[in-house]
């Protein structure tokens, strides 16, 4: 390797030094957050004065903060699902296909990366006015799949790639019509991208607050807004645990994904 | 006439202005092994490829016992086929990659699991149903690929270079297990190869593909003995190529002279030639015999040893015609002259009279 840690000499301390500063700035808001919702103070005093769980029987007592959370995870689901299958078929299409303007057509699809969110969120606000979309599932659902797509789109077709089209056509000549092919080989051939994207598809809705404020009505919100709304109220440690749990939730899909990759490389 | 078993018609296929095949025309008899045979790009794997329908033809038909098969789509064939890459399904058992074409055919369980037994044994790969396909080497892949492809008995096995990743050793020995399966099944098998060797070893009939055309079918000694064209001679054995003018035609034979006025004479002239027009002379290393003393005249050419080397069974002895052109001529071991010749000695090549053949340049 052209750049050997091990050779590195001092360098080596410096670097480490470096990687330490930038995970601690990347976790300690987390940390602190995750402190705050177990401390006893009122006041989001840190350190805290003392230890208690009553934030989080207030977060489960209270029916808003249950159902905004229940928002989340069915919109989360919801999304999951459509952006794996799309993304799965429009992948199909960039990968396998042979048409014009595939290339066009791949950059046309991961736009929604590279836009800023607002701009998507006002765009979609004004056109769901119309639709009368705004504050309900769909209008959260459609909102959410423009963001999560690019990433199901990125991973299933990186998943293609890898997979030789060969195998493919060796069962279709094995008899399978080219549907039933893809269906039982490539399908479970490229079943690690899928269910990374499956996931990451889940957490880019579960995470995404920017739409969410524009979509939410009183009635329908999911917890990021929940917790941005009660944040501009009234500074509650009860946001901390939820926040929390949001953060909990993330970092076991996080280390379920890591798994399946890993899975997928042994 | 009786309908041959399997007639590629015509065959021609285009890709705009690129033709990759061009009329190729054969026929193959029920049961024989047929190789394809040519350098990369030469259209023997197009026309692999268009017999498993993953092409279409611009023009020509393929038809299977008298009956057009070009309107069946590919998984309706019928056909078996091994591939170049290692295609087993991943996610699969060894046994479940077998069952698979019985499976989309919606055979019993009984039946699947007898029939996949007997593809297993078949291959000699007998007890390793439960085995994963990336647990196993890369000639064991092919062996479970050919039972796959043989388990549901295909009329036809296409075969495009199975065994082009496998290194020589385990290439030879899964030839051999090519050749003992295709005679305990008699199944028709068309298998693409750019290398001789293994054309030789295994096939009845070979095809000689060159720039989208068959130059020419035959049999590996009727190819070897008689090459129709250049690119025959060129391409099956190690030959040496002198070249030369023709100097006087005679009924399909020819004399041929070389630059210093040296001339050959009375060798078979392949295709059509005038007198003064290029030509090559084309001898076989293993008829050639390397000489202290000067041979007839007219059947041997004086030459400067290049470079000896020492091959195990034989020593290769590379040489130069005093025109400039290269030849090898084989000394087996033991040869009284194979640990005296030197570097810069001046020998004489001589020939027996029909391992020389002339062909006109193009």
């Amino acid at each position: 390797m052209l750049l050997d840690f091990d050779k590195l000499g001092a360098w080596k301390w410096a670097l480490s030094a470096i990687c330490a500063v930038m995970a601690l700035f990347l976790l300690l808001p987390i940390l602190f957050i995750v402190a705050l919702s177990f401390g006893s103070s009122r006041w989001l005093i840190f350190p805290p004065p003392g230890w208690t769980l009553k934030w989080y029987e207030e977060l489960f007592a209270d029916p808003r903060w249950i159902g905004a959370a229940l928002t989340s995870a069915k919109i989360g689901v919801i999304v999951m699902v459509f952006s794996v299958a799309l993304g799965l078929l429009a992948s199909l299409a960039l990968v396998r296909g042979t048409f014009r303007g595939r290339a066009v057509l791949r950059a046309f699809f991961l736009t929604p990366m590279v836009l800023p969110v607002v701009i998507v969120a006002v765009a979609l606000y004004a056109a769901f006015l119309r639709l009368g979309l705004n504050g309900t599932l769909p209008g959260f659902v459609i909102a959410h799949l423009i963001v999560a797509l690019p990433f199901a789109i990125i991973t299933i077709s990186g998943a293609l790639e890898t997979f030789d089209p060969s195998i493919e056509d060796a069962a279709i000549l094995c008899g399978a019509s080219p549907w039933e092919a893809r269906l039982r080989v490539t399908l479970p051939g490229i079943r690690h991208g899928l269910f990374s994207a499956a996931i990451f598809s889940f957490l880019i809705s579960w995470d995404e607050v920017v739409l969410a404020i524009f979509m939410a009505s009183p009635s329908l919100q999911t917890l990021p807004v929940k917790v941005w709304t009660t944040l501009r109220q009234d500074l509650t440690p009860v946001i901390a645990a939820a926040s929390t749990l949001l953060v909990a939730l993330t970092v076991i899909l996080m280390i379920v994904a890591a798994l399946i990759r890993k899975g997928k490389s042994e | 006439m009786t309908t041959p078993f399997l007639h590629i018609n015509g065959i021609r296929k285009t890709y705009g202005d690129v033709v990759a095949t061009d009329h190729v025309e054969l026929s193959i008899a029920e049961g024989e092994f047929m190789t394809f045979l040519g350098p990369s790009g030469s259209g023997k794997s197009t026309t692999l490829y268009i017999l498993a329908g993953f092409q279409d033809p611009t023009a020509g038909d393929i038809k299977l016992r008298g009956q057009s098969i070009l309107r069946t789509p590919s998984h309706k064939r019928n056909i078996g086929m091994v591939f170049q890459r290692y295609t087993l399904f991943p996610h699969l058992s060894v046994g479940e990659n077998v069952a698979f074409p019985l499976r989309v055919r919606r055979m019993g369980q009984a039946e699947v699991a007898a029939k996949v037994k007997r593809a297993l044994s078949l291959v000699r790969l007998d007890g390793f149903e439960d085995r994963m396909p990336a647990k196993m080497s890369g000639g064991q892949q092919q062996r479970v690929a050919l039972a796959r492809a043989l388990v549901y008995d295909p009329p036809v096995l296409l075969m495009d270079e199975p065994l082009s990743a496998l290194d020589k050793k385990l290439r030879e020995e899964i030839q051999f297990e090519i050749r003992r399966i295709h005679q305990e099944t008699g199944v028709t098998i068309l298998y693409v190869t750019h290398d001789q060797e293994e054309a030789l070893r295994l096939s009845d009939r070979i095809a000689i593909f060159n720039r989208g055309k068959i130059e020419q079918v035959g049999t590996g000694p009727e190819l070897y003995a008689n090459p129709a064209t250049h690119f025959v001679a060129d391409f099956i054995g190690d030959s040496a190529f002198l070249s030369g003018r023709l100097a006087t035609l005679q009924g399909g034979r020819a004399a041929i002279r070389f630059e210093g006025g040296q001339q050959i004479v009375d060798v078979p002239l392949h295709g059509a030639g005038q007198e003064g027009q290029a030509a090559d002379l084309m001898l076989r290393p293993e008829r050639m015999e390397l000489t202290p003393e000067a041979g007839p005249a007219g059947a041997s050419l004086p030459v400067t040893v290049q470079d000896i080397t020492f091959l195990g069974n034989c020593t290769s002895v590379a040489a130069r015609t005093d025109w400039g052109d290269a030849l090898t001529v084989r000394l087996n071991f033991g040869h009284p002259l194979a640990g005296r010749v030197a570097r810069g000695d001046r020998l004489n090549v001589r020939w027996s009279p029909e391992a020389a053949h002339a062909f006109v340049r193009s």
